[in-house]
């Protein structure tokens, strides 16, 4: 590094146009953007070894996705796997894991039905109950999971998940006994009253599409989040604890509160997502509707890939949903099965994983093991006779 | 001192490194290094910080390849894929961290990968003839039957030094060997470099310590951002001139700045206990001190006596067991790191790389850590504000010297010394009271080193109270006004600036006896022979 003098240096900032053509080429040059290209290409190889077009078969991918058809189902697909994705990233940016996506989400939808059917108040009233609901369950059980980490030392990522277990439980017991709709066949809860549901945009294919309000919201959520994790105090704590947890500490930040209120945070988007999904088609609960499709995992790969960045995580959580269902679409189109979908997903993290060198020493798992570890970094290791090398000379940046 | 062991036979040197060029990305690590080192003699190769002298010393160990340049030993050329072959050619290293397994004994640990056998059994007696042997030709004192894990840190460097005289190494490279020892355990350690060299075995050592090199070594090779700047014979050179090798301008080596003015109490700590758990022996043990306004005190002992722990205590890292801390007149016992640093502290932590600062984040956001909360850095709404941050961080920068392209570059990429001062410099902004420094200066470039003593010293003439620990005795000499001595988490000895001589603090140090409760045969020198100038 040129020892040019750091104020002159600092006057000249690059401009706006040339400060986006940074980022737009950082963006272009990023790991994910070569982890997409590699697994598109890998999807390639396997298309063509199964006899079908690769080109073909991406072309209906893309028509399956964003054809006038497709556009709806995609913004109703992503709608829960954008939420989960940011409900999943918000402590995920402090490097903490919360694997109980799936509990809070279904209490959140328990909690909203709940209201949606017993509320006395008008159902304009009632909806907005029924979302604060969803929040409140959600939030509170994933509260819970962040309690039992900093009180009783039990990691986050088993508290987080072993929650979710009973609060699946659960809901499945209330839906099949408590609030089971009469004489149906399925276990399913009462259909909400006329009116309490959240209002949908007219799509092209109908009400069926799941477009509602509810993507107005998700939207407003990943603003806010936005926001905090820009531009306030609150959100620089949360980044600097992901990037350096130990500093964090050092510096003041309280990472039992942080905790706690990052997994408030999180539950209660993770539980809105439930609420939404139970305020939409068909305006009821049906046991296991909310976790079979799997889109808290899907969210948490689509944070994970974004490294829990707020445009990244919404971007990647679009982009998983339009590869659901643009697969749908290529299965009808090319008969390709649609779990290639899947693969290219699972495809993408491999290729990402590689690239930033999961097991690498600071590669981004190692990172967040650590942060998801309140204690001290482990000292004693076997000693390696002769053998270990010393860590190569670091590039250093300068004298 | 070696004139009676000459140039080996057709005069081929016993090392030569010929045009050694080593590329990182974006650093020229060695850039054409010619390194010669005759047969039984001490050579030190010395530099700053990312000078280039470990990776030339892992290039000829084989741990690194070099991008050009040839390796010879005694006119042989080698090339080294792996630390395996350069053994296999006579060379050893003791690394930094020792790599020894503490649940074995001494023997076993040196006949390790290379055991005696008889009938396809490991010969245990002979293994533990040979081990007390080799003791016993080199002096080396220590008890072949020990466990590792009981002996001190000095005597363990004897072992590792002994793994490499059983493999026959007929070159030693000793990469920092003081760094973890006691004044006295350090003498004790160029004494036995004396007597390899006397052998006839080469000495290569890898050091910044200038007083050791003095002592000990025969030739020194200097390396800067990797060139040589200079060879020289230490007969016939001066601190000074390697120093201005090292860094390629005047340093004032001997400075002791003025002593301070104290005031009030800045700190008060009265019988602060930390416990390692039920049953061991605490970490910190009833230890009290106070630091007034205008002093700088310090805090000196051999790393692992419960310093770190200390003053992790006294930041709030770390709970205390019992005591009580006042910070400025307030009663921080039991209070959060928030609270201390409310009401009034600040701490440049001993671990930087992931304690004082986040490496991946950039410098602005790590010099704005404990500024984020208030005015200017934040508006009245609550909402950060960019411009600011980044001003925050180019006064920083400018004040402290901090050589970065720009505020946005991620602290990571900065060398040591710059990650340095841009931690003190975000904490002394703080203007607290109190600073707790640790180890300011470990991993540190001499240049820097300057730079930090001296805003130390301004911080304090500015009417703040320091805690400084450190490992380096030159540092708590050249700075304290009073010095503290930690041994096994107690405070064993406390001495006013014109009592504290290197002599006085070292027996403190070692707890007065600590060597001659574990070395089978004491000898005459257990009692610390005075230390040879620690300069730097």
């Amino acid at each position: 590094m040129t020892a040019i003098k750091a104020g002159t240096a600092i006057e000249h900032a690059p401009g706006p146009a040339r400060y986006a053509a940074l980022r737009l080429r950082g963006a272009v040059l990023s790991p994910v953007t070569g982890s997409i290209v590699a697994a598109l290409l890998l999807g390639a190889i396997i298309l063509a070894g199964t006899g079908a077009d690769p080109f073909t078969a991406y072309r209906a991918v893309f028509t399956g996705a964003f054809g006038s058809e497709g556009i709806g189902d995609t913004l109703g697909e992503s709608i829960p796997i954008v939420g989960l994705a940011l409900a999943l990233a918000i402590p995920l940016r402090a490097g903490l894991v919360n694997l109980g996506g799936d509990g809070q989400l279904v209490l959140g939808g328990l909690a909203a039905v709940s209201v949606g059917l017993y509320s006395p108040f008008p159902s304009a009233i009632t909806v907005v109950l029924a979302l604060l609901a969803g929040m409140l369950a959600g939030g509170l059980w994933a509260a819970l999971a962040a309690v039992l980490e900093t009180r009783c030392g039990v990691p986050l990522l088993v508290s987080s998940l072993l929650l979710s277990y009973p609060a699946m439980s659960f809901v499945s017991y209330m839906v099949r006994f408590p609030l089971l709709q009469k004489g149906s066949g399925i276990p399913q809860t009462d259909r909400l009253p006329e009116g309490v549901k959240l209002p949908e945009f007219a799509a092209g294919s109908g009400a069926g599409t799941g477009v509602s309000v509810g993507i107005v919201l998700i939207g407003l959520a990943a603003l806010v989040y936005f926001v905090v994790d820009h531009r306030t105090a609150a959100g620089y704590e949360v980044r600097m604890t992901g990037l350096g947890a130990r500093f964090a500490g050092y510096a003041g930040v309280d990472r039992a509160r942080l905790t706690l209120r990052l997994m408030f945070a999180s539950g209660s988007l993770a539980g809105l997502v439930g609420a939404i999904a139970v305020l939409g088609f068909p305006y009821r609960l049906v046991d296991g509707s909310l976790t079979t499709p799997g889109h808290t995992w899907t969210g948490l790969l689509a944070a994970l890939l974004a490294a829990a960045s707020p445009l990244g995580t919404v971007a990647a959580g679009f982009f998983f949903g339009a590869l659901t269902i643009g697969g749908f679409g290529m299965e009808q189109e090319t008969a390709v099965p649609q779990q290639l979908t899947s693969v290219l997903q699972a495809v993408v993290i491999i290729f990402l994983a590689v690239r930033g060198g999961v097991f690498r020493k600071g590669g981004w798992l190692r990172r967040l093991g650590r942060g998801a570890d309140p204690g001290p970094p482990a000292t004693a290791s076997p000693p390696d006779p002769e053998t270990t090398a010393p860590a190569p000379a670091r590039g250093d940046g300068g004298k | 001192m070696n004139d009676q062991h000459a140039a080996a036979p057709g005069d081929f040197a016993e090392v030569e490194m010929r045009g050694i060029v080593r590329r990182f990305p974006g650093v020229l690590a060695n850039d054409r290094v010619d390194l010669r080192v005759e047969t039984g003699e001490i050579h030190a190769v010395m530099g700053e910080n990312g000078a280039g002298k470990s990776t030339l010393m892992s290039i000829l160990y084989g741990l690194q390849r070099p991008d050009a340049g040839r390796i010879l030993l005694r006119g042989a050329e080698h090339s080294f894929g792996s630390p395996v072959q350069a053994i296999a050619a006579g060379l050893g290293m003791v690394h930094q961290g020792f790599k020894l397994f503490p649940s074995l004994t001494v023997t076993e640990n040196v006949v390790y990968g290379d055991e005696p056998t008889r009938r396809g059994l490991v010969d245990r007696a002979a293994a533990r003839a040979r081990v007390a042997e080799l003791v016993e030709t080199h002096g080396l004192r220590v008890p072949p039957d020990a466990r590792v894990a009981d002996l001190p840190v000095g005597v363990q460097q004897r072992v590792e030094i002994l793994k490499l005289l059983y493999r026959d190494a007929r070159v030693l490279i000793l990469d920092e060997p003081t760094a973890v020892l006691t004044p006295a355990e350090a003498d004790r350690l160029l004494e036995v470099i004396r007597g390899l060299a006397r052998s006839g075995r080469t000495v290569l050592l890898v050091t910044h310590k200038l007083g050791e090199v003095m002592a000990v070594a025969d030739r020194v090779t200097v390396l800067r951002d990797g060139r040589v700047t200079a060879r020289l014979a230490t007969a016939e050179t001066t601190p000074a001139e390697i120093a201005l090798a090292m860094t390629g301008r005047r340093i004032d080596l001997d400075r002791t700045h003025p002593a301070g003015v104290p005031a009030a109490d800045v700190l008060e700590v009265r019988g602060l206990t930390v416990s390692a758990g039920r049953g061991a022996k605490p970490l910190v043990e009833d230890v009290s001190l106070t630091v007034r306004a205008g002093e700088i005190v310090g805090v000196a002992g051999v790393a692992g006596n419960g310093q770190s722990e200390l003053v992790e205590a006294l930041a709030g890292l770390r709970p205390a067991t019992e005591g009580r801390v006042l910070v400025a007149g307030r009663d921080v016992s039991g209070a959060s790191v928030q609270r201390r640093r409310a009401a009034g502290l600040a701490y440049v932590p001993e671990d930087r790389a992931t304690v004082g600062a986040a490496r991946d984040a950039s410098l602005a956001d790590n010099l704005a850590m404990g500024f984020h909360r208030t005015a200017p850095l934040v508006t009245r709404g609550g909402f950060l504000r960019r411009s600011a941050i980044r001003e925050h961080a180019t006064r920083v920068i400018e004040r402290f010297g901090v050589k970065a392209a720009s505020p946005a570059v991620t602290i990571g990429t900065l060398s040591g010394g710059n990650q340095q001062k841009a931690i003190l410099g975000r904490e002394i902004t703080h203007d607290a009271p109190l600073l707790l420094v640790e180890q300011p200066t470990r991993g540190v470039d001499i240049g820097s080193i300057e730079n930090i003593h001296a805003r130390l010293v301004e911080y304090r003439d500015a009417g703040h109270g320091v805690l400084l620990v450190s490992a380096e005795l030159s540092e708590i000499l050249a700075l304290a006004d009073r010095v503290l001595v930690m041994y096994e988490g107690r405070v064993v000895a406390e001495l006013p600036r014109a009592e504290a001589d290197p002599h006085r603090i070292g027996l403190a140090m070692a707890g007065g006896t600590i060597e001659a409760t574990v070395d089978p045969d004491p000898g005459p020198d257990s009692d610390p022979a005075p230390t040879t100038a620690h300069l730097a």
